[in-house]
């Protein structure tokens, strides 16, 4: 039998002190998803018709804006989104339905364009707070027998272009300081403010990093940064690591409903013109405090290369 | 899930990975009745850890007002609510851990603080538990009370943010049993944040990964006390290592307090993690409310307590006495004398201070001392 808490008066529900505005973050969301509804009646695009794989079509230049118009040469793939329910965390919740997929490549790089449906951008870091975030999956080496969706398996590695909105708001232009993320915040004093350290020299860097052990560890997950996107490998869940070095590029934007990600990578070993691959799609939505493996995601999706018309 | 032994609640249980203790675990009793809330050992914390960029509201070390106070808010109220928690049969718990209680998808039972959670570290502090009508008069336990729980990562045998991280990145070291978040490894899932039931793993949101109190290991690998323990006013603190109960030695000051007297119990051992922070229950506190909090034994530790013996009361004489780590104890007579592993004393204690009153009149300098001009 259940024993029952013991607390003092005033606390008489789960709840706690009641100090949230969480009036305020309902009707926000109300009135977002309204606006999304009207959002996703009205889109009238002239397209290729969807495709039942992703086909990348075969360009001379690669547009790194997702509002480029080239993009509407390319075909779309709609690819259905699950819960990733398979291993601890899981999320037992569906969230975003699918994400919509173009690809294009100029022979060397391969660009994809995912736009899914999102009412609420959530770009800010912070506790509780999960950054809206998508990400492309290739097996290292094209195969059509490729390894588990899931990450890849031990011995055969999946290779990861990953883009979050936090880092894109950094990329373009949002101030490194606890107040761009908590307007309300105040800061008495910060050590490596202080004299004799000059502000901007080696030195002053040196005393913050002390303050900053993943920034001391050169793990990137935060700060100033030139890049949205993150280039991982991984060999089954929970192996994720980064690569050696980042060579994709990516940029996101809010579209009137949601988000429009260019993810631009080099090809995958062994892909070429009529070949055939394996790709894998995961999105995550921050309001749904979905992060890591609290994703919704795709099964492997073939994509094959084709000559543009 | 795998089946491990907890003697905190006297009974195997599950968790996420199997048992595997470290060659020595860190520990720590705080006397509660010492403990006067003056935040000294949370200043001494956060100027020497968490004085950086995203730290701002990042309190490895806190103190909060028991009942009211909390930080996070209401971390143990809303926990409590949602355990499946059941009654002891003497010392054995019978209800459910946090991992018993895990809903399907999750490693463990918990709930996930919002940025609000952390912004009101003082909320409750001194609020008295009741109103004190004109013409009362105070006996134990109080009509109305509070008390002051100071608290820090305790270090835990099962730590519930290390089951949490669905990629390993926290680990407790084999060498002293310390629970630490690998910053090159941390990816900022904050799992481990919603994971851990006393809330002390933080999420920075500038360097975007989690970090957490590391018990000042640089310290503890020199043979020191953490800074927050020997910054303390009060001295309500001693950290060292605590051994298995049938390891117990009782020249240990951590396992003669625990396991010995029994006089230090660990916070809300029904959740499962068997913590290493060890706590004295305040003496002025109505029992059934410290049952809860630091399980069946308070009742024979406040009886212990209000009669310490000269053994036991030279053990707290200890506290605060020195920076360095006493592994062992001994009192001879009147003297405590604290020891490291070698067995060189570290520092000694008379059992009472000596107390010399100064005659009001120097006669020497023909002056008279008073305390003010």
């Amino acid at each position: 039998m259940k024993t029952k808490t013991i607390r003092p008066s005033g606390f008489d529900s789960g709840e706690g002190p009641s100090l949230k505005a969480g009036g305020i973050r309902m009707r926000r969301v109300s009135i977002l998803l309204v606006s999304a509804a009207i959002a996703a009646g009205v889109s009238c695009r002239r397209a290729p018709a969807p495709t039942p794989e992703v086909v990348a079509l075969s360009a001379a230049a690669l547009p790194g804006d997702p509002g480029d118009p080239a993009w509407q040469r390319a075909p779309e793939h709609a690819a259905t989104l699950l819960p990733q329910d398979v291993v601890e965390p899981r999320l037992m919740k569906p969230s975003t339905k699918e994400v919509r997929v173009r690809a294009l490549s100029n022979g060397s790089e391969i660009a994809f364009r995912l736009e899914w449906a999102d009412g609420v951008a959530n770009d800010l870091p912070g506790a509780g707070r999960f950054p809206d975030a998508c990400a492309v999956q290739l097996p290292q080496k094209a195969d059509v027998n490729a390894p588990d969706p899931q990450m890849g398996q031990q011995g055969r590695q999946v290779e990861i272009a990953y883009w979050r909105a936090d880092w894109q708001a950094t990329v373009n232009g949002r101030d490194d300081t606890i107040q761009a993320l908590y307007p309300n915040a105040t800061v008495d004093h910060y050590p490596f403010e202080a004299r004799p350290l000059e502000p901007g020299s080696d030195a002053q860097r040196q005393m913050a990093r002390r303050f900053a052990p993943a920034d001391a560890r050169g793990n990137r997950r935060g700060g100033l940064r030139e890049s949205a996107v993150e280039d991982l490998v991984a060999e089954g869940p929970g192996t994720l690591s980064p690569a050696p070095t980042t060579t994709s590029r990516g940029r996101g934007v809010r579209t009137e409903n949601g988000w429009a990600v260019v993810v631009t990578r080099r090809m995958p070993d062994g892909l070429a013109p009529r070949a055939r691959t394996q790709v894998a799609f995961a999105v995550w939505e921050g309001s749904a405090h979905e992060s890591g493996s609290r994703k919704m995601r795709t099964g492997w999706v073939g994509l094959s290369m084709r000559e543009a018309p | 899930m795998a089946r491990v032994y907890n003697w905190q609640i006297g009974r195997e249980m599950s968790y996420w990975y199997p048992e595997s203790r470290p060659k020595k675990q860190f520990a720590a009793v705080f006397d509660t009745n010492k403990c006067i809330a003056c935040q000294t050992c949370t200043l001494a914390c956060k100027t020497t850890w968490t004085s950086g960029k995203g730290q701002e509201y990042m309190l490895w070390n806190n103190v909060e007002t028991k009942p009211y106070g909390s930080y996070p808010l209401a971390w143990d109220l809303k926990l409590l609510d949602m355990l499946n928690a059941g009654a002891w049969n003497g010392n054995v718990y019978a209800g459910e851990t946090i991992f018993e209680s895990a809903p399907a998808g999750e490693r463990v039972l918990s709930w996930r603080p919002e940025s609000e959670d952390f912004a009101y570290p003082n909320v409750g502090e001194d609020d008295c538990a009741g109103q004190v009508d004109g013409g009362a008069s105070f006996s134990l336990p109080h009509m109305s009370w509070f008390f002051y729980l100071a608290r820090i990562c305790n270090h835990c045998t099962y730590p519930a943010c290390l089951a949490s991280c669905p990629r390993g990145s926290i680990y407790k070291r084999p060498e002293d049993g310390i629970v630490l978040v690998d910053q090159e490894r941390c990816r900022g899932y904050q799992e481990c944040v919603k994971g851990c039931p006393y809330k002390k793993v933080y999420f920075n949101p500038m360097t975007g990964t989690s970090e957490k109190c590391i018990a000042c290991f640089p310290k503890m690998e020199m043979g020191l006390q953490p800074q927050c323990f020997v910054n303390c006013i009060g001295k309500i603190r001693m950290a060292g290592y605590i051994s298995r109960p049938a390891q117990a030695r009782p020249d240990n000051p951590i396992d003669y307090l625990v396991h010995v007297r029994k006089v230090a119990l660990p916070l809300y051992p029904q959740l499962g993690l068997e913590p290493n922070v060890y706590y004295i229950p305040p003496l002025n506190v109505p029992v059934p409310f410290l049952r809860q909090m630091f399980g069946p034994g308070v009742d024979e530790a406040l009886k212990t307590y209000r009669n310490a013996d000269a053994d036991l009361a030279g053990l707290l004489g200890l506290f605060g006495s020195t920076e360095s780590v006493m592994t062992k104890w001994a009192r001879r007579g009147d003297d405590v004398t604290g020891f490291d592993d070698a067995g060189t004393a570290l520092v000694r204690v008379p059992m009472r201070e000596p107390v010399y009153i100064r005659p009001w009149y120097d006669k020497v300098n023909n002056a008279f001392r008073v305390n003010c001009p």
